[in-house]
C-alpha cells in the first residue's frame, strides 16, 4: 500500500521535525544542560515531565493488550497488536528522555559497572529493560505465532505485572523523596498506574481512529465503544485519587502543605492543574458515560484526546509545584548555577523556583515526538499489513489455537 | 570510627558570607553558584527581619551539605557517585556520575549544585585550594567539608575565615571534643529535623 499524496507530506513534515530535534540535541550535547531553562532551584524540567507522561502511555497500552490474553477478553485482543507498537515506541521514547536529561550521558555505562541498587532510578532502569525486552518478544510472538498463541497467553502473563510495576517504579523516583512533600506520597504509585490506563487507552484509540482512517486496520464501533468505557471508568479513578492527594496535602493547613496547594489550586501551576480537571477528568467522563457518545467515534477521538492532554497536565504540575517552594526558605535563596537562566532581578539567586522551557528543549521534545509518530506508522505499515489479514486475525471461537 | 561534623552558631553568626566566598574561593567552584550559603531565615531579602514591629527576630542560616548520618541524596543514586567516607562525610565521586540530578530532588536541603555547562571562572586562571579536582559539565558538585585540606590537617576554610567564631568542625564520635559537647547542649538543633536525616551539621539557636 503507498501512502497517499498528504500521507507523504505528513511524513515529510514529521521528519522535518524530528531532523530538527536531532540537531538541538547535538547542540545540547556540545553545548551542556545550560541551553535548558532547568537550574539548581528547578533541576528537573520538561524532559522529565515527558518522561513520566510517554512510560504512562506505553503502561496504558500493554495493559490492555496483555489483559486480553491473560482474562480472555476475546474483543480486546483484536487490537493487541497496534496496542502492542504503541507500547512498544513509547517505552523507547521514555528511555531517550531519560537519557537527553542525562549531564553525562557518555558515563552512561556506569549504571551497569557501579549499580546501586537502593535508587529508584536504578529499579527503574531494570525494569524499564525488561518491559522493553518484553514487548519485542510479544511482538516477535505475536506476528510468529498469532494472538491466540499459547507463547503470547505465556508473554501476557509477564508483560501485564510488568507494564504495572514499570509505571509504579516510575512513581517511586517522584514519591519516595521526603524532600519533597508534594510527592512523598503512597498513592503516587497507584496515582501513576490509573494515569496510565486512561492516557495510554486514550493514545491507543487515537492510533486506532487514525489507522482506520488511513485504511490499515479495521476495528468495529462496538470494540472502540468498549475501550471508550473502559477509559471512562479509568478517568473516573483517576479523579478520584487526584481529589484523595489533594485533600490529604490541603487539610490539616500546615505550612508546605498549604504552599503547594496555593500554587497547584490559584498560583504558577494552576492552570496545568486546572486544564487537567476540566479537560482531562470532567470533560472525557461527561461524554463518555453515556453510552450513545461512546458510539460516537468523533466524540471518542475527541474525548482521547483531551484525556492524553489531561495527562500531560498533571506530570507538569505533579513535577513541578514541588520544585517551587524551597524547604529552608529565605533570602538569597538557592544559586541558580545556569547561567542562561535569567531569575526576577536578573541575579544568579532564586528564591523562589522558576523555570520555562527554552527553544532547545521545546525543538527537541516536538523532534523526539515527531519521531515517535513516524515510528508507530512505519511499524503499522510493517506489522499491520493489510486490513483483511488484521481481522482476520480475530478468529469467532478456538480456531486460533496453535495457528 | 570518625564522624566529622559543623556546628554553626546562629547567635555568632553576622550573615556576613565571609564563609561563603572562603568557601567558593577554595573549592574551585565555578560562577553561579555556591556551596555554603548564608540565608536570612523566612525573608525575601537579605538581612531583613522577620515579624511585625517591634517584635522583630533576624536569623542566619548558613546552608551547605548538611552530611546527613540518613543521606537521602546517597540512597537515591543509581551509580553510587555519592557515597560516605571513612570519616563520616558524604562525598561525590565525579567520574562516576552521570548527572541524572534525582540527588537534587531528593536532598531537602537545597544543597547540591550541577554544573550546567562547563565550569566558568572568573578571574581566570583557577584559584584555591591546589589538591581540589575542578569539576567538569554534567556532574553534581556540594560541600566536601574540605576533604582535601581537612585530610591534611588543617581546618575547613568556611571554619578558618569566619570572623566571628561561629563555626566548630570536628569529630562527633569523640565524647570530648569540642563539637560533641556543643551537640549536647539543649540549644543544639537540626534542619529538618521532622524528615529524620539526621544530619552531621548542626545549628546552635
Amino acid at each position: 500500500m503507498n501512502f497517499t499524496a498528504k500521507g507523504k507530506a505528513a511524513l515529510g513534515i514529521l521528519a522535518a521535525i524530528a531532523a530538527c530535534g536531532v540537531a538541538a540535541w547535538i547542540y545540547q550535547l556540545t553545548g551542556g544542560l545550560s541551553v535548558t531553562g532547568m537550574s539548581n532551584g528547578v533541576s528537573w524540567g520538561l524532559y522529565i515531565a515527558c518522561f513520566m507522561f510517554l512510560v504512562g502511555l506505553s503502561a496504558g497500552g500493554l495493559i490492555v493488550a496483555s489483559s486480553a490474553s491473560i482474562f480472555h477478553v476475546r474483543q480486546y485482543k483484536q487490537v493487541a497488536l497496534p496496542a502492542i507498537i504503541v507500547s512498544t515506541v513509547c517505552i523507547t521514547m521514555a528511555a531517550m528522555f531519560v537519557c537527553i536529561d542525562l549531564g553525562g550521558v557518555q558515563r552512561v555505562l556506569n549504571l551497569l559497572l557501579s549499580p546501586n541498587f537502593t535508587s529508584p532510578l536504578m529499579w527503574d532502569v531494570c525494569v524499564i529493560s525488561i518491559y522493553l525486552i518484553l514487548n519485542i518478544i510479544y511482538l516477535v510472538f505475536m506476528k510468529k505465532y498469532g494472538v491466540d498463541s499459547h507463547q503470547v497467553s505465556i508473554v501476557s502473563r509477564f508483560a501485564l505485572p510488568t507494564a504495572i510495576l514499570v509505571h509504579s517504579v516510575t512513581a517511586w523516583i517522584f514519591g519516595l523523596e521526603i524532600a519533597k512533600e508534594g510527592w512523598n506520597s503512597a498513592i503516587m504509585a497507584p496515582l501513576f498506574v490509573v494515569s496510565a490506563m486512561d492516557s495510554g487507552l486514550g493514545l491507543l484509540l487515537i492510533v486506532l481512529a487514525a489507522l482506520k482512517k488511513a485504511k490499515m486496520f479495521t476495528v468495529g464501533r462496538d470494540l472502540m465503544a468498549n475501550l471508550a468505557g473502559l477509559m471512562c471508568t479509568c478517568v473516573a479513578i483517576d479523579g478520584f485519587m487526584v481529589f484523595c492527594e489533594v485533600l490529604t496535602e490541603a487539610y490539616n493547613g500546615t505550612a508546605m502543605g498549604s504552599a503547594i496547594i496555593g500554587d497547584m489550586l490559584f498560583g504558577a501551576t494552576a492552570p496545568f492543574f486546572w486544564t487537567e480537571i476540566v479537560l482531562g477528568v470532567l470533560v472525557p467522563f461527561c461524554i463518555l458515560v453515556f453510552a450513545k457518545n461512546r458510539k460516537r467515534e468523533g466524540l471518542v477521538v475527541f474525548a482521547s484526546a483531551c484525556v492524553v492532554t489531561g495527562v500531560f497536565c498533571k506530570r507538569v504540575w505533579l513535577l513541578f509545584t514541588s520544585f517551587l517552594n524551597f524547604n529552608v526558605a529565605g533570602a538569597p535563596g538557592v544559586s541558580i548555577g545556569n547561567a542562561n537562566v535569567v531569575y526576577a532581578d536578573g541575579g544568579m539567586w532564586m528564591t523562589i523556583g522558576s523555570y520555562l522551557p527554552t527553544w532547545t528543549e521545546l525543538v527537541i521534545v516536538a523532534g523526539m515526538f515527531a519521531l515517535g509518530a513516524l515510528a508507530i506508522m512505519a511499524m503499522s505499515k510493517l506489522l499491520l499489513g493489510k486490513p483483511d489479514v488484521a481481522s482476520a486475525s480475530v478468529p469467532d471461537g478456538a480456531a486460533a489455537q496453535g495457528a | 570510627m570518625t564522624k566529622l561534623a559543623l556546628a554553626i552558631d546562629t547567635e555568632r553568626c553576622t550573615g556576613c558570607q565571609t564563609c561563603s566566598i572562603g568557601c567558593k574561593t577554595s573549592n574551585k567552584i565555578p560562577m553561579n553558584m555556591y556551596w555554603s550559603r548564608t540565608i536570612t531565615q523566612g525573608c525575601d531579602y537579605e538581612d531583613a527581619a522577620e515579624g511585625v514591629y517591634p517584635n522583630l527576630t533576624k536569623t542566619f542560616i548558613s546552608m551547605s551539605c548538611q552530611h546527613c548520618t540518613n543521606a537521602p541524596c546517597q540512597r537515591v543514586c543509581p551509580v553510587g557517585a555519592t557515597y560516605r567516607d571513612d570519616k563520616g562525610r558524604i562525598e561525590i565521586d565525579y567520574d562516576k556520575c552521570i548527572g541524572c540530578r534525582i540527588c537534587m530532588a531528593a536532598c531537602p536541603y537545597n544543597a547540591r549544585c550541577f554544573n550546567w555547562n562547563d565550569p566558568v571562572y572568573d578571574p581566570d586562571p583557577i584559584y584555591g585550594d591546589v589538591d581540589v579536582k575542578p569539576r567538569t559539565k554534567g556532574v553534581v558538585e556540594k560541600c566536601t567539608l574540605c576533604r582535601e585540606a581537612t585530610d591534611r590537617g588543617e581546618l575547613p576554610m568556611c571554619v578558618r575565615v569566619c570572623p566571628s567564631h561561629a563555626r566548630v568542625w570536628g569529630d562527633l564520635d569523640d565524647p570530648n571534643s569540642e563539637i560533641s559537647q556543643l551537640a549536647r547542649e539543649a540549644r543544639a538543633v537540626h534542619l529538618m529535623e521532622e524528615d529524620g536525616t539526621e544530619p552531621q551539621v548542626f545549628y546552635l539557636m
